[in-house]
């Protein structure tokens, strides 16, 4: 469902990413983890073409993303994306939220976006919720309609950018349980993310990033009991014993 | 259309016969940049006064100085400087007023076009020293206080210097406000640029070029300053402090 | 001391009060064609089409360098005999309230367009990565997502620039155009009023400014509140 071959970017003299290659197969759920300015987030973004990369080729779906032919926001339309800070819109109602792409980029009548809205808002448990504003919500509230919002579009895959980050420790599992349901569905799901317990429930693979570099691609057994890079096992040491 | 340009009319004798035209010019450059100067000083020491009373605790003094700023802010600049003009002999006692009118008609529309840019544009200033101030960190001014200071030792030694550095910025959008608004006193027949400007129009009927000159000048002078306050800005920069926002 | 009198003013109502007409008239389509061309400068700028954003800049420059004075005077010239050949008016029609409301637009313009940038950068650049990760266009984010935010957070400096312009329409007596301070300014030299005239146009121009700088306030404070 998507490949990277050996890409890379950079700004200026500053290498992001070098040489980053990987496959994901459809209903496996990839999680992405590494120190911080490793290049996580940078890698996952070049994959629905946030982030624009200098050499090397990501194909989702079938389409190459960097191929300046490529319609983005047609691609974009059929990846879900998921961010660290929510990035509701906050002039509009949580339902619009839900609503407006759907409308504008598909094409759906207001009247089917709508159903579709409230059936995914049930999903995540806040349908009393549909009337009121992203500031009126709390940080968990606020990323569960985030991912009901890449939802509603009938993404083909999704990607989590730190998800659970920016939230207050008490908020981290609701939004973790929703993403949980969804890899259980068999959604393909990539996420940057540093919770190993959520790593462990429901990851195919890990992938672990290291200054840009993909150091480790192994199957989620092979990378928790004999992770073989010494960095890695660094970073496993430090974030497991908090 | 058919225009004759003809840039050589700047080196004709005017009409008056004493001066070139680009004499005229000269003049009015000069009158701009001293009205514009002088005013620019009386309007910093005047606005930093009435900004640091805007913050003050003192219910009375800090409404006074809201009163002053709304009042400078909110009467065009061009009936304040009527006002100063033509209202304000009148309003003075008789003896005064008529001394004023005794003096060097030069003089008072200088004189008044002072007053009223420098008082205009005292109130800016005043909003921006308030803000500068109110933007820093509350716990500045307790730690001020704490360390025994008084409370003008604390806008003294604490407070102002660093909200000095935080306005250089839009004290520059200031600066060059005054020079641009100096050509509103054109209007009571100050020589300034604009209105030599005009009056080049008047006497040799070439527009383009005049206007094309004046518009240069106040370009010039607007780079010149922007150079000016950019530096003056790099020289005060408190390190590890990114600006303001 | 001066010896009031004041009993100029009620008869010249009517004529004072058509200038005051042509004063708002004037703030009126500068303030909604300054908004448009704004916005469209704002853009050109923010783009990353090399000419379009040199235009755009050097355009907001030049325009925030001069004088209004001067460009009013500009535009005295030059409109008037751009108009007679495109419209084919006869010559020394009177089209000084054209000339100014062009000179107006164009010129707020500048300032508008300054205020709407700071305006589309204050929304954080992921709305932008948010929309189009949900497949919308450019076009589609900026409009639906972009300025639409954007504008919430100008409004209270756009409404303070529109004073502020409301003021500046008081440079047309360069033009001799009878705006309200121009009528004012005829009226009080007509009957050798000028002293009542000039305090009784600075009143009225501060009750305006003041009171609507306080409805502006006021908003401003009921949308930190939400």
């Amino acid at each position: 469902m998507i490949s990277m071959n050996k890409v890379s970017k950079h700004y200026g003299s500053f290498q992001v990413l070098s040489d980053c290659s990987t496959q994901v197969e459809k209903g496996e759920v990839i999680v992405v983890c590494g120190p911080s300015g490793s290049g996580k987030s940078t890698l996952i973004k070049c994959v629905n073409g946030l982030e624009p990369f200098q050499s090397g080729e990501i194909i989702v779906n079938g389409v190459s993303v960097g191929d300046p032919k490529t319609d983005l926001a047609k691609l974009r339309s059929t990846v879900g994306m998921v961010f660290q800070n929510f990035e509701l819109f906050p002039h509009m109602r949580i339902v619009e939220n839900l609503c407006i792409a759907q409308v504008k980029v598909l094409g759906r009548s207001p009247d089917e976006a709508r159903a579709k809205a409230s059936s995914l808002l049930e999903r995540v448990g806040l349908s009393e919720q549909a009337g009121k504003y992203p500031g009126q919500l709390s940080g968990g509230q606020q990323q569960r309609v985030a991912i009901a919002r890449a939802l509603a579009m009938d993404p083909i895959c999704m990607l989590f950018d730190e998800p659970t980050s920016a939230l207050d420790p008490e908020m981290v599992n609701e939004v973790l349980d929703v993403m949980t349901e969804l890899a259980q569905e068999g959604m393909t799901m990539m996420c940057v993310t540093h919770e190993m317990g959520f790593a462990k429930r429901v990851a195919t693979r890990v992938i672990f990033m290291d200054q840009g570099r993909i150091v480790e691609d192994d199957s989620k057994d092979a990378f928790f009991e004999a992770a073989r890079s010494e960095r890695a096992q660094q970073f496993l040491a430090k974030i497991l014993h908090h | 259309m058919a225009y004759n340009w003809n840039w050589d009319v700047f080196l004709q004798p005017t009409a008056t016969g004493d001066d070139t035209y680009l004499g005229w010019m000269f003049y009015g450059f000069k009158m701009t940049i001293a009205l514009s100067l002088s005013s620019w000083l009386i309007a910093l020491a005047v606005g930093a006064v009435v900004g640091v009373l805007r913050t003050v605790p003192n219910r009375g003094l800090s409404g006074l100085a809201t009163a002053y700023v709304e009042v400078f802010r909110n009467i065009p600049l061009l009936v304040q400087l009527f006002l100063w003009y033509f209202v304000m002999p009148e309003l003075l006692p008789l003896a005064w007023g008529d001394a004023l009118k005794q003096t060097n008609p030069i003089l008072q529309q200088f004189f008044a076009a002072m007053l009223c840019l420098a008082l205009f544009t005292s109130a800016r200033v005043a909003e921006q020293v308030r803000s500068g101030i109110n933007s820093l960190p509350p716990g500045q001014k307790n730690a001020g206080l704490a360390m025994g200071f008084t409370l003008p030792q604390t806008y003294r030694f604490v407070l102002l210097p660093m909200a000095v550095r935080l306005i250089v910025p839009p004290l520059t959008s200031e600066f060059l406000n005054i020079f641009k608004n100096s050509a509103v006193c054109s209007t009571i027949g100050l020589l300034e640029l604009a209105a030599q400007g005009r009056q080049l129009v008047d006497y040799t009927a070439q527009p383009y070029e005049s206007f094309i000159a004046v518009t240069l000048a106040y370009l010039l002078i607007n780079v010149v300053v922007m150079f000016g306050m950019r530096w003056l800005e790099e020289r005060v920069r408190v390190p590890g402090y990114i600006g303001g926002k | 001391m001066h010896e009031f009198d004041w009993s100029s003013i009620p008869g010249a109502w009517p004529f004072l009060w058509d200038g005051m007409v042509i004063s708002l008239q004037i703030t009126i389509t500068a303030i909604l064609v300054g908004i448009v061309w704004g916005t469209l400068l704002a853009l050109m700028r923010l783009s990353s089409i090399k000419p379009l954003a040199w235009f755009a800049a050097a355009y907001v420059n030049l325009f925030r360098a001069v004088p209004l004075v001067m460009v009013l005077l500009w535009f005295f010239l030059i409109v008037p005999t751009l108009l007679e050949s495109l419209l084919g008016l006869p010559r020394g029609s009177d089209v000084r309230l054209a000339s100014a409301i062009t000179g107006f637009a164009l010129f707020e313009a500048a300032y508008y367009s300054e205020i709407i940038r700071a305006g589309i950068q204050s929304v954080s650049k992921g709305q932008m990565a948010a929309a189009s990760a949900l497949g919308m266009t450019y076009g589609q984010s900026m409009r639906l997502v972009v300025l639409p935010q954007a504008f919430r957070n100008m409004i209270p400096l756009l409404l303070t620039q529109g004073i502020i312009l409301f003021q500046d329409t008081s440079l047309v007596y360069v033009s001799a155009l009878a705006d309200f301070f121009g009528a004012a300014y005829k009226v009080g030299d007509r009957d050798g009023r000028l002293v009542e005239l000039l305090l009784f146009a600075g009143a009225v121009y501060f009750v305006i400014c003041f009171s609507a700088s306080r409805i502006v306030r006021h908003y401003q404070n009921k949308m930190k509140v939400a």
